[in-house]
C-alpha cells in the first residue's frame, strides 16, 4: 500500500515537472517566435537602425530649413539616443534610457511645417535603405504618438 | 637720468591716489597675438578672508556664461539654466568631477569645489558649450583683458599663468617670477588651435556657407 502511494507520488510529481517543461518550453518558444517576427527584425535589426539614422544625420545636417533646431547639438550624443530609442520603440532588445521627448524637445518650439519635414526626410532615408513601405508605415504608427511630444511645447 | 627722476615723481604723486605703480603684464601668444581672459595667480603668504559668497555659471543662449569663471578653493558655484531648453553640464576634470542634468526650471542645488585646479564644463547634449572654473588657492587672481594685459599689485613676485588655448596640459598653471627692479613684463603663452566640435554645426558648416 506504502509502495503504491510512493509510486503515486512520484509519478505525481513526474507529471508536474514535465507540465512545468512544456509552459516552459512554450513560453520560451513563444518569445523566440515573438522575437523572430518583431518589428525590429522586419526593419533589419540594429545594423539597419544604424544606418537608417547615419543617413538621417546627413540629411538633418544637409537641410537648410531645420539645422537651426541641430546647430549645438553633439552628433554623437543624438545618434546613440536615437538608435536606442529606435531599438526601444521596434520591440528589439533594448530599453530606452535616455529624456523623454517631452524632456528634449520643450522649449526647441518646433512648428509644424518644420516637424513634417523632419519626418519626410525620415521616410526618405527609410525608402533609400529599402525598407518596404508596409514595414515603413508600421514604423511610422510607432513614432506618430509622439508628435504632440515633440512639436509646439 | 631726467625721465627716471620724472617717473619716480610722477610714481610718488600718483601711489597715495590709484595703483599707477602697479606692475603691468602683457600676455601675448606666439604670433604676438593678445592673449584674452588669461589667469594669473600671486602666490603670496598674506591671510585674506575667504569668499563664501556662491558664484554662478549660468546657462544663455547655449552658452556656458560666463565662459570663465574665477572662484576661490572651497568656494560653491551654482548651475542656473536660463534657457527654455534642457542642457546637462558634465566635468571630466580631476579637480571636480561632476555632471547636472539641468532642465529649464528646475534648480540644482549648488556644487562645491573643494580642490584648487582648473574645471573644464561641457554639455553631452550641445558640444559647442564649453566653459572654465579656475578654483584658485590664493585670493589674487587675475583675468586679462582684450589687449592681454593685466595690473598687478606692487607685492608681486612668483606668479602662475593659465589660458584655455594653452598647449600644455590644460590642467597645468605655468609658474613665472617677475624680475627684480621691472615695472612692465611681456611673456608669451604658446596656445595650440582647438579641437573642432562635434556638432551638426561644426560638421556639416560646408553646406551652409559658413
Amino acid at each position: 500500500m506504502c509502495q503504491l502511494r510512493g509510486t503515486f507520488k512520484l509519478m505525481q510529481r513526474f507529471f508536474r515537472s514535465v507540465t512545468l517543461c512544456i509552459t516552459l518550453i512554450s513560453l520560451f518558444g513563444c518569445q523566440t517566435l515573438h522575437k523572430r517576427n518583431s518589428l525590429y527584425q522586419q526593419f533589419g535589426g540594429q545594423a539597419k537602425i544604424e544606418h537608417v539614422i547615419d543617413a538621417f544625420i546627413l540629411r538633418i545636417g544637409a537641410n537648410s530649413q531645420i539645422i537651426h533646431y541641430f546647430s549645438d547639438s553633439n552628433i554623437s550624443h543624438f545618434r546613440a539616443g536615437f538608435i536606442n530609442h529606435m531599438c526601444a520603440l521596434l520591440e528589439g532588445p533594448c530599453e530606452y534610457n535616455g529624456d523623454s521627448m517631452v524632456q528634449i524637445h520643450t522649449g526647441m518650439n518646433i512648428n509644424e511645417r518644420d516637424f513634417n519635414l523632419v519626418v519626410e526626410l525620415f521616410i526618405n532615408v527609410m525608402t533609400d535603405a529599402h525598407i518596404p513601405y508596409q514595414i515603413q508605415n508600421k514604423v511610422l504608427a510607432k513614432l506618430a504618438p509622439l508628435r504632440s511630444k515633440i512639436i509646439e511645447i | 637720468m631726467f625721465v627716471t627722476r620724472t617717473v619716480i615723481i610722477l610714481c610718488f604723486i600718483s601711489l597715495t591716489a590709484a595703483h599707477v605703480c602697479a606692475k603691468t603684464l602683457q600676455i601675448t601668444d606666439q604670433n604676438g597675438q593678445p592673449l584674452q581672459g588669461a589667469v594669473v595667480e600671486i602666490e603670496h603668504d598674506i591671510a585674506m578672508a575667504a569668499d563664501t559668497t556662491i558664484a554662478v555659471m549660468d546657462q544663455v543662449g547655449k552658452r556656458f556664461s560666463p565662459r570663465l569663471l574665477t572662484i576661490n578653493k572651497g568656494q560653491a558655484v551654482r548651475f542656473p539654466n536660463s534657457d527654455d531648453i534642457r542642457h546637462h553640464v558634465y566635468s571630466f576634470s580631476k579637480t571636480k568631477p561632476f555632471e547636472l542634468k539641468l532642465y529649464a526650471g528646475t534648480p540644482k542645488a549648488p556644487i562645491n569645489f573643494e580642490q584648487s585646479g582648473i574645471v573644464v564644463l561641457g554639455c553631452n547634449i550641445h558640444d559647442s558649450m564649453v566653459g572654465y572654473i579656475y578654483v584658485a588657492d590664493s585670493q589674487s587672481v587675475y583675468v586679462s583683458n582684450a589687449l592681454g594685459n593685466i595690473e598687478l599689485p606692487d607685492f608681486t613676485q612668483r606668479y602662475t599663468v593659465w589660458h584655455e588655448r594653452q598647449a600644455r596640459d590644460i590642467s597645468e598653471r605655468i609658474e613665472f617670477n617677475w624680475p627684480i627692479r621691472q615695472r612692465h613684463q611681456k611673456i608669451i603663452i604658446t596656445t595650440s588651435v582647438p579641437l573642432p566640435r562635434n556638432t551638426f554645426g561644426e560638421v556639416f558648416k560646408e553646406h551652409h556657407g559658413h
